[in-house]
């Protein structure tokens, strides 16, 4: 075995693609009658054609499966062809009874909705913000709308209550540089 | 092929029986799992009768649909491996559906070393990139020459047979010892 494996090493590394082709019986004649030469000289290159006439038709067997298998395997694919035909079938009878120009004529169609939309629809569209920011606002609330009012109001005064807060703090500030 | 485009199942229904095998085999080299293979194969029958109108003839029917087989097993093993190798590991333990690398009439000890041989292999195929891996299978499993494996892949030859060589140099370093 190391004998084998230092002649792969040292394998004729010009002739090994060649001789790929070879054992497949692929390349031009020429290139054959070249490779057979090689091979009537060099132990190492009829190692490799050894190793692979050991290795790759063992590697292709594929088990037998049995009749009844490939019945089954035959009679699902025609199933599953006659759905499809049917499917295909289906939409193809739509399409004679409204004609060749209806698709592109709707396209255009969904086109043209489409431009006047975003052209004249702008306003709608911020009044349809506003709405949702209504609907965040509590039910209950919405109910009374004065009650909003009153909510505006509280506010005002809140504001109102920090501004003299600050007024006075700056009066007093005064009076102490004032002393 | 052309009546297959009119939509008509029942031309279509022979590729399926023509085909069927050979799609479900490379759905099982990507997948390793009978039931995923079977899905997967089912699936791209279904897709290549739905798209049957963009194959153009420029190449065989059968080129064309490996192509399908093949971009669905690779999206569906781009998504696998996003769930995660163990998940994959497990389902290889679990499942011997491939006869790869093992001999069942063997002793039990070549038995434990095929199965060895087997796991170290189906390892180095996930580890490979997908393009080196889809070359290989599609060479190696599947028979088919480097000229439809371009054309399937669309890459050309020399790419083709630089994928192949890397693949099967790779499978070789990892599995020498039990050649």
């Amino acid at each position: 075995m190391s004998e084998r494996r230092i002649a792969l090493e040292n394998g004729c590394a010009e002739f090994e693609a060649d001789l790929v082709l070879y054992y497949y019986g692929e390349g031009q004649e020429a290139e054959r009658r070249r490779v057979e030469s090689h091979l009537e000289t060099c132990r190492r290159c009829v190692h490799f054609m050894d190793d692979l006439e050991g290795l790759l038709p063992r590697m292709s067997k594929t088990t037998e499966l049995p009749q009844n298998f490939w019945d089954n395997y035959y009679r699902e694919v025609v199933h599953k062809l006659n759905q499809e035909r049917e499917e295909i079938s289906w939409w193809r009878s739509l399409i004679p009874s409204f004609g060749g120009w209806t698709i592109p004529a709707f396209g255009t169609a969904v086109v043209v909705v489409l431009a006047v939309a975003l052209v004249f629809g702008k306003g709608d569209w911020s009044v349809r913000s506003n709405a949702t920011q209504q609907e965040n606002i509590p039910q209950e609330i919405l109910s009374d709308s004065s009650r909003l009012e009153f909510f505006g109001s509280l506010d005002l005064l809140e504001s109102l209550a920090t501004l003299e807060n600050m007024d006075g703090s700056r009066r007093e500030s005064v009076e102490v540089r004032s002393l | 092929m052309a009546f297959c485009q009119r939509g008509e199942t029942k031309y279509f229904e022979i590729l399926v029986r023509r085909y069927m095998e050979k799609a479900f085999h490379i759905a099982l080299n990507f997948t390793r799992n009978t039931e995923e293979a079977k899905d997967l194969s089912q699936d791209a029958f279904l897709r290549a009768f739905t798209r049957i109108k963009q194959f153009d003839g420029r190449s065989s029917f059968y080129t064309w649909f490996y192509r399908l087989v093949v971009n669905i097993c690779l999206d569906f093993t781009r998504r696998k491996n996003k769930i995660g190798w163990e998940s994959l590991e497990a389902t290889c333990d679990g499942a011997p559906e491939r006869a790869e690398l093992t001999d069942v009439s063997s002793l039990p000890e070549d038995v434990t070393m095929a199965r060895e041989a087997k796991r170290r292999a189906d390892r180095t195929l996930e580890t490979m990139p997908k393009k080196q891996r889809t070359a290989f299978l599609l060479r190696n499993h599947q028979g088919l020459s480097i000229a439809d494996i371009a054309k399937v892949m669309k890459t050309t030859e020399a790419t083709v047979r630089v994928y192949l060589h890397r693949a099967v140099s790779a499978l070789r370093q990892s599995l020498l010892e039990f050649v």
